[in-house]
């Protein structure tokens, strides 16, 4: 099976076998082959991870991303044992140091890729849960109980799926099966091969991506029942049309990443297209306000939720709203005012292309907010009756599982996303020709880097990954759906508190 | 009042004294809110509390239920069962008994110690507030007393106090007020469960709310007939959901004044903070409770003229700052400088009814926050009787109006004038006021002044009397009827109008009246001639002409209850055996809704008993007629509905809409090919992302016109409120004949105007009663005027050069060239066909006809830099991709 397949078709939710688009993917550990080797191709035979691979009788150079560590190459049965030559080295990879940052360490980058080029968890010892920022999720665990609490619940059949209309308003039902959607990323900001890979990959699973605000453009239109479509402050490409094609419609207040600075695209990613689609100047920086200018207040809101729904007469709304210490006022606000969602945006979140001042100072972090707004939501009595969807520096399943735990009813991911396509963190998002990766770009060149299908598979393979892990979570918990963690901050640790808490990685066996 | 620094010093002092100084450690807010409508009318005649209820139902949508209010000033003394002179010279104490049994120990700890009693009683309420629809908390009992403190306790009080010299009103104000405070920190504040609190303490001013929506005050405590000068009214959105008392509710008051809020403070903790480094520590927790107190402290305390209260809530600044002239820079600039931290930051509209016993006034008091980020519309009939208004919506004085005119003929449903205030301006201060004085003659009457204490007026003239018979006039066959038989034997509209305006300033009101209501009647009666009526009167209500003596919200009462009378005797859409051009339909009828039959075209909706959103408004019924094969659509009465041409979708030109009454909010947004027609003002939020189609507004327009339109053509015969324009791309095209208040095409990036662009035009005129053009001193009065604009054009008629550099924020000024003219000279002409503003009106200065380049300058956006390189990406790139997936 190729991952190759019909654009504009929602392709299926199978995990395919998607490598890297760079000559060698970036590993852990570094498998070097001295020019000693004489091809005997015995490695190839030993090596259980396919590190090793053959064209025409030649040795290709190793595939070192998927090596399991020096441990495994040093047993008897395995590689550097083995070589007759000695020609095979296994140590750190140098360059892997050198990436990402300590909320997206180089492990949970590697990690991350290999979730998308495969659909599995790494087998090595590449950490996959958290990051090393020394807070927020990254110091919370999972305290899984010792025994299963129910052996035979049917993993595979573990219902991961969550609502977003709970209001019996008669709008659309709509249930996604998993607790994940994509995050609005603009065309503009991200390319359109991006932004289509990423919905693609979403619908494959029956989820939803957001168009962020830049506009709706033409290529998006085969997948209108799986997109979000955002207003945001600066309305670019807003038009009634858009709001008429989906069916969910996102209200874009602030931005966990920069809550209160607006949004902004500098002129160098204003390309022709860009400026076509927002009907602005090319070359032409461009800035979304930070308010509303029409809603400085509940009642406004109400009124602009009311324009929205006399558009769209079956749709959604939902509300993103950055995390200030009111936030469980907004939300209730926003409950109030008609919205189906309402969704939290925390500060861990945003590209490189958000000022570091913004993203590190301001707002709540998502891990406070959740709670907060979960219990206040609660009190009022109309949890129920809305979907709570948080986003904002959340990276892997077990920060999903978390975040879920803490009262959220399901999350919204975007830089994971990028990972996926092999973003490397390098923070030149906001400039045009900045990302060697052609992911967060409109230059004609860059973007050419990836392939759509390519794309797409590398995030149905991440949300593959994850479902399982979710799965496997709350087959540890014995719990039959997700729906149960609601709110179990009872299944959370903080290590700040419980240094010795169990370790929650999931690929050790359980009895 | 004479009035002392040392007094004031010695006022807080004794405050802190008393109370303690406040606790600095936090500020709490129990319960975020911004959303509010809020409403109030002043009157010259004393009104029944009866006519705050038709707006406060019309903005229901401003609140949930959760809090309503009102206030009233100026009051009846018979209704309270007390003389004149107690009325003048007592407090009148209105305690909220939430736990009625504290009423006791209250009187005990906090009144009979230290007043005189003149009456108190326990206000009459109905007996079961079950019975109101809409209420979930019973409202509070209310205690009302009439006090004066008792001599010695005063005598005391001042000795105490140091406050020797003070008039002893100015002390017994401090005691009362003081009391208060006690009596709420022991019964309210202090406690666990919170048992009474004051609602108002002072002279002729009675605040009430409870917890549901403002009109249920009036109903609850039985005011449907009491009557006052002033009505002030608040729908209150806490976001909080479950409330159980009325203590957060609106309005606030501080001694003699009741307040109501619209909006929210950014720095609310830093004006709590000024107020406690003041000795006042406030005890309802919310910013409406704050405002009041500053309001109280400037104006009791420190003894501010108004005119200064006002700059230090609303800080005048930037271009209208420097023009001011140099004794009020001088004063402004101390004012800000000691009061700026406590200045209201933030969206915020305030109305304030007060009694002023020492001028013997009563005041309604609107003003806006320097942005002018909540909305608000003021509004003056000055007739028989004269009344000022100012409300969130238009919507609410005409509902207001019209309540008031249905009970006494002697009022009328539309205002002579409607207004908004330019926040922090020097041109109105963002603030106008409307007092109630005695005129001398045992009677009183109404006057309306800015901040600066400059006058609003209306051109007197003769007012309608409604209830005097419509007689034939004599010479009705011979010189009148005449008049119009050519024009209906063409039916030529334009004919038709053409006749009624040359001759209506000969006519008198019965005239006027008898005219009017025979072309109905013709129309009414002869199918074919029903177009051409139809026509003549929109043109009547559109267009300013001569009236002579009367009265121009005369002609528009009559002629629009005329038209309402014509649309009203069309065939219903449940006739299908009476078909026709028009077919009527209603709230009640709305289901029936069906597709055209045979010659049908347009639909008629009649507003009136509409929602004003939500699945079942009327504007939802016409996207869902329009789907059904309707393409023209008449609606009439409307009351504040809103979202009119939304839902329709993309490429509708063929559509056109007329909307009579007072039409609502977000009107024409989102459209893309429609034509719509606004016969009279329009509100805010109007056409927000227009796509494409033609929008006339015959008259003023709200916030935020066009925030993030891509394109279309809008005439506008009069004003545009605060930011039109705002993140506006693509093409739009705008005449605007009036003018902006400020923030004109922020950010604007419609390309290149003579490219396809987008631009606005802005000619800078009024027009008086009769039609007659005014071009204004200055065409635009606002300091930011294209700021970080990134494309398009402004093209403003200022001859004069009045605009400068420091109004633009990157924009640069550049003449006209020929180009420009050819592309603008179409636009004008079509204003002229809307408007009558003919184009060689509009390049005549000062009586000579100049060239368009003497007369309108250009204003456009100035290419940075950073911009020079354009990277060239487009649509193939994705093309080829696609292609080897």
């Amino acid at each position: 099976m190729h991952y190759r397949n019909v654009w504009s078709e929602v392709p299926p939710a199978v995990p395919i076998p998607t490598p890297s688009r760079f000559g060698r993917a970036i590993g852990k550990y570094t498998v070097m082959i001295t020019e000693a080797c004489n091809d005997c191709l015995k490695c190839v035979a030993v090596c259980p991870e396919k590190v090793f691979d053959v064209q025409g009788g030649k040795l290709l150079p190793p595939n070192d991303h998927l090596c399991l560590g020096i441990e495994c190459s040093n047993k008897s049965s395995r590689c550097v044992r083995n070589c007759p030559v000695s020609a095979i080295r296994v140590g750190l990879n140098p360059s892997a140091r050198a990436l990402g940052d300590l909320r997206w360490t180089p492990d949970l980058l590697m990690s991350t890729w290999y979730m998308a080029e495969t659909g599995r968890l790494p087998k090595n010892d590449i950490e996959y849960r958290v990051g090393d920022s020394g807070g927020g999720f990254d110091k919370l665990r999972l305290v899984f109980p010792k025994r299963l609490p129910k052996p035979d619940l049917d993993k595979s059949n573990i219902d991961t799926s969550i609502d977003l209309n709970r209001r019996e308003d008669g709008r659309l039902k709509i249930t996604i099966p998993i607790p994940v959607y994509g995050g609005g990323m603009s065309f503009g900001s991200i390319s359109q091969i991006t932004m289509l890979s990423r919905i693609r990959g979403f619908a494959a699973w029956g989820s939803y991506t957001c168009t962020g605000e830049g506009g709706y453009p033409e290529a998006l239109y085969p997948f209108d029942d799986h997109i979000i479509t955002q207003v945001a402050t600066g309305l670019f490409g807003v038009r009634e049309e858009t709001i008429q094609r989906v069916k969910i419609v996102e209200f874009k207040y602030a931005q966990g990443a920069k809550p209160g600075l607006g949004g902004h695209l500098l002129g160098d990613k204003v390309t022709e297209a860009v400026a076509r689609i927002r009907e602005t100047v090319p070359g032409s920086s461009l800035f979304s306000p930070f308010p509303f200018h029409s809603v400085y207040s509940v009642e406004d809101h109400k009124k602009h939720l009311d324009w929205i729904k006399a558009i769209n007469s079956r749709g959604l709304v939902s509300v993103k709203v950055s995390t200030p210490s009111d936030v469980d006022m907004v939300a209730v606000g926003s409950y109030y005012a008609g919205a189906h969602i309402v969704h939290l945006d925390g500060s861990y979140g945003g590209t490189g292309a958000a000022p570091d001042v913004a993203k590190k100072n301001i707002a709540m972090p998502i891990e406070y907010a959740i709670p907060k707004v979960h219990g206040f939501l609660k009190d009022e009595g109309v949890r129920d009756h809305i979907t709570l969807i948080v986003s904002g520096g959340l990276r892997t399943a077990f920060d999903i599982a978390k975040a879920i735990a803490l009262g959220a009813d399901g999350v919204v991911t975007g830089t994971s996303d990028l990972v996926a396509l092999e973003c490397i963190r390098c923070h030149n998002c906001e400039s045009g020709r900045g990302c060697a990766r052609g992911i967060a770009t409109t230059d004609l060149e860059l973007v050419g880097l990836m392939e759509l299908a390519w794309g797409t598979q590398r995030i149905i393979n991440m949300l593959h990954c994850w479902r399982e892990q979710l799965q496997e979570i709350l087959y540890r918990f014995g719990m039959s759906s997700i729906r149960e963690l609601v709110g179990r901050t009872d299944l959370l640790t903080h290590l700040d508190y419980n240094a010795d808490a169990p370790d929650d990685d999931i690929r050790n066996p359980v009895r | 009042m004479k009035h002392n620094g040392s007094f004031a010093e010695k006022i807080l002092a004794g405050r802190i004294r008393e109370f303690g100084r406040a606790d600095f450690s936090k500020n709490l807010k129990a319960a975020d809110e911004g959303g509010c409508g809020v409403t109030g009318f002043a009157c010259n005649i004393p009104v029944a509390g009866k006519h705050i209820f038709e707006p406060s139902i019309r903005m229901h949508n401003r609140g949930n239920g959760k809090g309503g209010g009102i206030a009233a000033v100026g009051f009846n003394p018979d209704m309270l069962g007390v003389s004149r002179e107690v009325l003048d010279s007592h407090y009148m104490l209105n305690v909220a008994l939430l736990e009625p049994s504290c009423l006791k120990a209250l009187k005990e700890e906090c009144v009979t110690p230290f007043f005189n009693v003149a009456k108190e009683e326990t206000i009459d309420r109905m007996p079961d507030w079950r019975e109101l629809e809409g209420l979930e908390v019973k409202p509070p009992d209310v205690w009302r007393a009439f006090v004066r403190v008792k001599p010695e306790v005063l005598k005391r009080f001042i000795e105490e106090n140091g406050f020797q010299g003070m008039t002893d009103r100015w002390a017994e104000d401090e005691f009362v007020s003081r009391n208060s405070v006690r009596l709420n920190k022991m019964f309210y504040a202090s406690l666990g469960d919170k048992q009474a609190f004051v609602m108002s303490h002072g002279r002729n001013v009675m605040i009430l709310k409870i917890v549901g929506y403002a009109e249920n005050v009036v109903r609850y405590y039985k005011l449907e007939d009491f009557q006052a000068h002033v009505w002030i009214a608040h729908q209150r959105y806490p976001t909080r959901g479950r409330v159980w008392h009325p203590g957060g509710a609106h309005p606030f008051t501080g001694l003699n004044e009741a307040l109501v809020h619209n909006g929210d403070f950014a720095n609310y903790h830093a004006t709590c903070d000024y107020l406690k480094q003041r000795g006042l520590e406030p005890q309802f927790m919310t910013d409406t409770e704050v405002s009041i107190m500053l309001f109280d402290l400037w104006n009791r305390v420190y003894g501010y003229p108004l005119e200064v209260i006002l700059e230090a809530l609303a800080p005048t600044g930037e271009l209208d700052f420097d023009l001011l002239p140099p004794e009020k820079q001088a004063l402004y600039d101390v004012v800000q400088q000691t009061h700026i931290h406590a200045s209201p930051d933030g969206p915020w509209f305030f109305i304030i009814a007060r009694n002023i016993p020492e001028s013997n006034t009563f005041q309604l008091l609107g003003i806006t926050d320097t942005s002018m980020l909540r909305p608000q519309v003021f509004s003056l009939y000055d007739g028989e009787v004269q009344v000022g208004l100012v409300c969130s919506e238009k919507q609410a004085i005409d509902a207001t109006l019209r309540s008031l005119a249905e009970e006494d003929p002697r009022f009328s449903p539309v205002a002579d004038k409607y207004w908004n205030a330019r926040g922090g301006s020097r041109s109105d201060g963002g603030a106008f006021m409307f007092n109630v004085t005695p005129d001398g003659n045992g009677g009183k009457s109404l006057a309306c002044y800015d901040k600066f204490g400059r006058p609003v007026e209306v051109e007197r003239r003769k007012p309608l009397d409604i209830t005097l018979a419509v007689t034939k006039p004599e010479n009705y066959e011979k010189d009148i009827q005449t008049l119009f038989a050519d024009a209906l034997k063409d039916k030529d509209a334009v004919k038709l109008f053409d006749s009624f305006c040359a001759n209506a300033a000969g006519w008198d009101y019965n005239t006027l009246r008898y005219v009017v209501a025979n072309l109905g009647r013709t129309a009414r009666r002869q199918k074919p001639l029903l177009n051409t009526i139809v026509e003549a009167f929109t043109l009547i209500l559109d267009r300013r002409f001569s009236l002579g003596e009367k009265k121009r919200s005369a002609l528009v009462r009559i002629v629009n209850e005329e038209l309402n009378e014509i649309f009203r005797a069309l065939p219903k859409i449940t006739d299908t055996l009476n078909i026709g051009y028009y077919s009527l339909i209603d709230a009640a009828a709305r289901k029936e809704l069906r597709p055209p039959i045979a010659v049908e075209r347009a639909l008629a909706i009649d507003a009136k008993d509409f929602e004003p959103e939500g699945d079942e408004c009327d504007s939802v019924l016409m996207a869902d007629a329009y789907r059904l094969g309707w393409r023209k659509f008449v609606v009439f009465d409307m009351r504040g509905q809103r979202f009119h041409g939304c839902g329709f979708g993309s490429m509708t030109s063929g559509v056109r809409m007329d909307l009579y009454g007072s039409s609502g909010d977000y009107e024409a947004s989102g459209i893309d090919g429609m034509e719509i027609h606004i016969h009279g003002n329009a509100q805010d939020q109007i056409g927000q992302i227009m796509k494409s189609g033609l929008l006339v507004i015959h008259g003023d327009v709200g916030q935020c016109f066009m925030y993030g339109a891509k394109g279309g053509t809008t005439y506008i015969l009069g004003n545009t409120a605060g930011r039109p324009l705002i993140n506006a791309a693509g093409h739009p095209r705008v005449v605007i004949n009036g003018t902006s208040l400020d923030f004109l095409a922020e950010s604007f990036m419609a390309g290149d105007p003579l490219n396809g662009g987008g631009f606005v035009i802005v000619n800078g005129l009024t027009m008086n009663e009769d039609g007659g053009i005014i071009f204004r001193q200055r065409p635009y009065p606002g300091s930011n005027l294209f700021s970080l604009a990134s494309g398009g054009a402004l093209y403003m008629r200022d001859p004069n050069k009045m605009i400068v550099e420091e109004q633009l924020n990157g924009g640069a000024l550049a003449e006209l060239s020929d180009a420009d003219w050819n592309l603008i000279y179409p636009y004008l002409l079509e204003n002229e066909k809307y408007f009558g503003i003919k184009i060689d009106d509009l390049l005549t200065v000062d009586g000579v006809k100049k060239s368009p380049k003497e007369v309108y300058r250009k204003v456009e956006a100035v290419p940075l830099a950073i911009l020079r390189k354009i990277p060239s990406t487009d649509d193939s790139v994705w093309a080829a991709n696609a292609a080897t997936s």
